[in-house]
Formats: C-alpha cells, structure tokens, sequence
C-alpha cells in the first residue's frame, strides 16, 4: 500500500520557518535527510519532493478558450503544501509510525516540532 | 524545470461528483487518462497520482516518546489534494498551460469544469541553501 505524508502550513508558518537560524536548518534537514535514508534502507521509500515558497504559487484556471488564466491570491487561512514523502509500505499503521517522525523533526533550539503530517493513501 | 500541479479540490464530507449521471464519471475518467497520455507522449509527465477520500485521511503527530498520535480532525475550510501531476517543462507558462488544460476537465453533462489548479515549482528536496 503506498501512502502519501504530506508536511503543509500556512504563509506565518513558513515565515517562521525563514527566521530560523542558520544551524537550526541544517540541524532538520539532516535529520530529514536521516528519514530519507532510513526509509531508502528498509525499501519503502518511493519518492519526496519539496515544494518552492508559497509566494511562488499561482492558482491557473481555464478560461473560455482554453487558455491559461494565473492567479497569485489565496485566502490568508490557505495551507500549503511545503513538501511530501511517498512511502511503500504494509500497513496504515506503519504510514503513521513514519510519519510520527517527520513530526518529532528537531526544530529551533533542537526541540521537536511535533507538527501535524496529513497521511492518505495513494490510489493509482 | 519540475513544477507540481494540484487539484486542492475535494472537502471532508461532500461528494466531489454531487449529482453526475455515470456517463459524466466515465468521460472525466477517459479525459484524465487520456491527459497523461498526451503528457507521457511529450515526455513531460514526471508523477501523477489520486489520493483516497478524505474521509480516510489522517492527521499524525508525534507525542513527547515520538509515537504516533493519530486523529482525523481537520478544520471545516480545509481543502484537501485529490489528485497531483508533476511535469518536467521549459517555462513556468508550459506549465501554466498545462493546468489550464487539466482545468478544463468535463464536468456534469461534459462542460469545462474550469476548477482551479494550484501550480508550485518543486525542488528536488528541502535544502538549507533554498532558504
């Protein structure tokens, strides 16, 4: 069964995110990198990607002709997705272990983020 | 240049099809499949994937041991991912147009449904220097 972890937030959320110190960043992303690793090791790692900043979406609707309408505005209480993993692996159970340390991630100071992960399966 | 198209368009609890005869299901169905066709023709198809229902969906958090604490709670506005494709592209408009073409899915009795596709570039991963 793969299941897709999604890690989202809100714009304050990643501009939190941009006032980290620099150590601090590199401290979580190792420890992702860790995740990434240990996931690759066990075979249940499919795929993740993250995602550029929020201020770079665009929301693009068809119009009349077909063409491309792009719009940059969202509702403030809009979540982005900042990045996901897509994990192979036996059980739900299972999904929600990983994602629970995605969660636990060292944040400022190294304290864990504890931050909510959305799991879902994916159906393709 | 990799971008992430997704469709942000399911709600917890109502019916993404509300009302639609089979038939309207079945040529949505077609048009999709038919679209990474096109897209995989092109060579521009990296990923695409559906996700189950919301309904199935899951919010976990880690407690102070790091297990697992699962619940389903999710606030009333939250829009939920039905659906993704990520295209390997020149520009950001190819990709533009991409979505406007994904966005103009049959809908009820096969008119465009013109929803809105939310379109972000994706890096390879999450590195200290993208800060």
């Amino acid at each position: 069964m793969k299941y897709m972890l999604m890690m989202t937030s809100t714009t304050d959320g990643f501009e939190g995110y941009r006032a980290w110190p620099q150590n601090d960043v590199q401290t979580h992303y190792a420890y992702l990198k860790g995740i990434n690793e240990a996931l690759t090791e066990s075979g249940e790692f499919v795929d993740t990607h993250g995602l550029a900043w929020p201020t770079e979406a665009k929301v693009v609707r068809a119009g009349k002709s077909g063409a491309p309408i792009t719009d940059g505005v969202f509702p403030e209480s809009k979540e982005f997705l900042a990045g996901y993993w897509i994990v192979e692996v036996a059980s739900p159970e299972r999904a929600y272990e990983i994602a629970a340390r995605i969660s636990a991630g060292p944040g400022p100071d190294g304290e864990p983020l504890n931050m909510p992960i959305e799991v879902r399966q994916v159906m393709s | 240049m990799k971008y992430m198209l997704m469709m942000n368009t399911m709600k917890l609890g109502v019916d993404p099809f509300p009302g639609w005869p089979h038939q309207d299901i079945q040529a949505l169905i077609r048009f999709m499949v038919d679209f990474d066709k096109k897209l995989k023709a092109t060579g521009e198809l990296v990923a695409a994937e559906g996700l189950a229902f919301p309904d199935q969906a899951k919010l976990v958090r880690a407690d102070k041991d790091g297990e697992p604490i699962t619940d389903g709670v999710f606030p009333e506005s939250k829009e939920f991912l039905a659906g993704y494709w990520i295209v390997e592209v020149a520009t950001a408009e190819r990709a533009y147009e991409i979505a406007a073409a994904a966005s103009a899915a049959p809908g009820l009795g096969g008119a465009p449904m013109n929803m809105p596709i939310e379109v972000r570039q994706v890096m390879s991963c999450p590195t200290p220097e993208s800060k």
